[in-house]
């Protein structure tokens, strides 16, 4: 009797691992994040990448000077000289990546909306920029001006910071993002199983007529579907790890990116990972528990995926960082700290606060769940 | 002993139109079982049983009234009141997932049933019931029969002192229905208290000790079925139960 929490407990894991659906809602999801990490990892590689060969090839409306077929072997452009109407269909085949009009002294850069017109576009601006500039040079000789003194008037230098493995940043920091969002997902079908689904089948009514309190129901529940989040979360954590060691032996966008997690950032990843599958746990079994069906417990769960996303999606874009403050916001806080986390920022404080925001919400959440399952009303409300 | 005193549950029914209709299930309905007694809870579909026997149970709360058991009334004493019954309904739905062997195990846990004790009643209650061909099977493999079979084995599982039996033998073949009838009759040799509802008449006048006759959730008549049929001068149940609605419009 005193053990009815673990009995309820072994029942619900008991009925998740032999039910297929809930079976692969956990163990499923985490595999897409391998084929993220790589997929994204080969599209950037593939954009950064690209050989001049792949977008130099410019059409020319006119016939070009030395000087031009100068600049363009420089250049590595390979040139076609052709009538307009011939580029244009050249450029619908694919034969040439954009083509050049000229009339009089006004050149018309011509293309399509494909990548490789964008790409053949800046290589085409830089002919032109060292065209005029060869062009301003010879005219200002032509005058006897001191070409160097007029063109280089003011002397521009950069110092900036450029960030050179920023696509890189980027698909780590989706990466782990993505496990969050794999817990969201693998919490919302077992949630509505063991609440909605147990409703709909009758089973709830013989489970009503055990000596169970409320609060052992409840509280067994909720541990097996935070126990299914947890492996889904564990899993993603796992396979994130694994899939980015393998794509910065593949992918050269990794260059100079530690991607060992220490043994803390882990540890701390972990506890992240479990805070989140209560909370998401939690927050599912109390809507699920008030839909007559399994399917309109679904449909009164698909808010709450969208809130735990965009949210953090939102801060994520934005470029926000952690405060006090971020850390009490549930949603917003776990993927905070996971991100600041996995870069090696271990913050005692907003981890702390991250925790005691969880457990507030998690023990009112339940709080309400028990009282609902004490009354007739979880049957027949 | 169980007790219920003048029990009445309100519903609110929404109309198409969002009007709020009150309408009472059941309306000061009383019963008192004693040891070793089935007492027949009789009525058309609607008369108010389902929910007299929820609330027996535990799953209802009543609107007004109270139910003991024992003395002890489920505000106080849930857990220890659902400790000694067994509800039973024909519509009772187990875990189609577990096997029939894992649900009694799981059953024994939750009554608090030592575990060297449960091994010893799985088996003999499987044995009693005919279950040794499918004890390991899931139940969502079984047929109706054989799933209200292991529905029996649930509620024998902890030895209750009471049970609550509602339409438990509706759309059962003639074997299983005879199988739960037999169950019910060893239990009340053993001195067990049986609320038993039906609407098959001949099937309570054959096993119940008193009948309690409901029609749109009150008491119509009460007493032994032969007293039943010398208050209305008929031969059974079935006609004494049009006698005493004629004039409600009820068609046979």
């Amino acid at each position: 009797m005193k053990n009815n929490m673990f009995n309820i407990l072994k029942k619900e894991l008991r009925e998740m691992f032999r039910d297929k659906k809930s079976l692969s809602m956990m163990l499923i999801i985490p595999i897409f994040i391998p084929l993220l990490v790589i997929g994204m990892s080969a599209l950037f590689e593939s954009e950064i990448n690209m050989p001049v060969t792949d977008y130099n090839t410019i059409g020319f409306d006119y016939e070009l000077t030395d000087v031009e077929k100068n600049i363009i072997e420089e250049l590595e452009i390979n040139a076609v000289i052709d009538t307009v109407e011939n580029l244009g269909e050249q450029l619908e085949s694919g034969e040439i990546d954009l083509y050049v009009t000229k009339e009089n002294n006004v050149y018309t850069i011509n293309g399509d909306d494909s990548d490789t017109t964008t790409y053949a576009s800046n290589l085409a601006e830089s002919y032109f920029n060292a065209y005029k500039n060869y062009l301003q040079r010879e005219y200002l000789v032509s005058h006897n001006v001191l070409s160097d003194e007029v063109l280089n008037i003011i002397v521009l230098e950069e110092n900036i910071t450029v960030e050179e493995n920023y696509f890189a940043s980027y698909i780590i920091s989706y990466a782990f993002f993505f496990i969050i969002m794999a817990i969201t997902v693998s919490a919302t079908y077992p949630a509505t199983d063991a609440t909605a689904g147990e409703k709909e089948r009758g089973t709830l009514e013989t489970l009503l007529t055990f000596p169970i309190k409320s609060k052992d129901i409840i509280i067994g529940k909720f541990l097996s579907v935070s126990f299914s989040s947890m492996i889904t979360g564990l899993l993603s954590l796992i396979l994130t790890v694994i899939s980015l060691k393998i794509a910065n032996h593949m992918f050269t966008i990794y260059e100079g990116i530690n991607l060992m997690l220490s043994l803390s950032s882990l540890i701390f990843a972990v506890i992240v990972i479990i805070a989140y599958s209560f909370l998401i746990s939690g927050l599912c079994i109390a809507i699920a528990s008030k839909s007559k069906s399994f399917k309109e417990a679904q449909s009164a769960l698909t808010p709450l995926t969208f809130i735990s996303f965009f949210p953090s999606m939102i801060i994520f874009m934005m470029g926000i960082t952690t405060t006090n403050l971020y850390a009490l916001i549930p949603f917003i806080n776990y993927t905070l700290i996971f991100t600041d986390i996995t870069s090696g920022i271990i913050n005692y404080t907003h981890i702390l606060l991250m925790l005691s925001s969880t457990i507030i919400i998690i023990a009112v959440v339940l709080k309400i769940i028990i009282k609902e399952y004490k009354s007739e009303k979880v049957l027949f409300g | 002993m169980l007790k219920a005193e003048n029990i009445k549950k309100k519903f609110v029914k929404l109309t198409k139109k969002k009007e709020r209709i009150e309408f009472y299930a059941n309306n000061g309905i009383s019963v008192e079982a004693h040891d070793g007694e089935i007492i027949g809870i009789l009525g058309p579909n609607g008369a108010g049983k389902t929910t007299f026997l929820r609330i027996i149970a535990g799953i209802l709360e009543p609107t007004s009234g109270t139910v003991t058991f024992d003395e002890l009334n489920y505000h106080d004493n849930e857990t220890e009141i659902k400790k000694n019954i067994a509800y039973l309904s024909g519509n009772t739905k187990i875990y189609n997932t577990l096997s029939c062997y894992e649900l009694l195990h799981m059953c024994a846990d939750i009554y608090g049933v030592e575990k060297k004790d449960a091994e010893a009643r799985i088996l003999e209650i499987s044995k009693t019931l005919d279950m040794d061909t499918f004890l390991y099977n899931r139940i969502g493999s079984l047929s109706t029969g054989q799933t209200q079979r292991v529905n029996i084995a649930r509620c024998l599982i902890h030895n209750p002192k009471y049970y609550i039996l509602d339409e438990a033998t509706s759309g059962l073949d003639i074997i299983s229905s005879q199988i739960i009838l037999n169950f019910i009759k060893n239990e009340k040799k053993k001195g067990k208290t049986i609320l038993y509802s039906t609407h098959y008449m001949e099937e309570a006048e054959n096993i119940c000790d008193k009948v309690i006759m409901i029609n749109k959730g009150v008491i119509i008549d009460e007493g032994t079925p032969e007293k039943i049929k010398k208050d209305t001068k008929t031969t059974n149940l079935r006609d004494a139960f049009f006698k005493l609605i004629e004039g409600d419009n009820y068609e046979e």
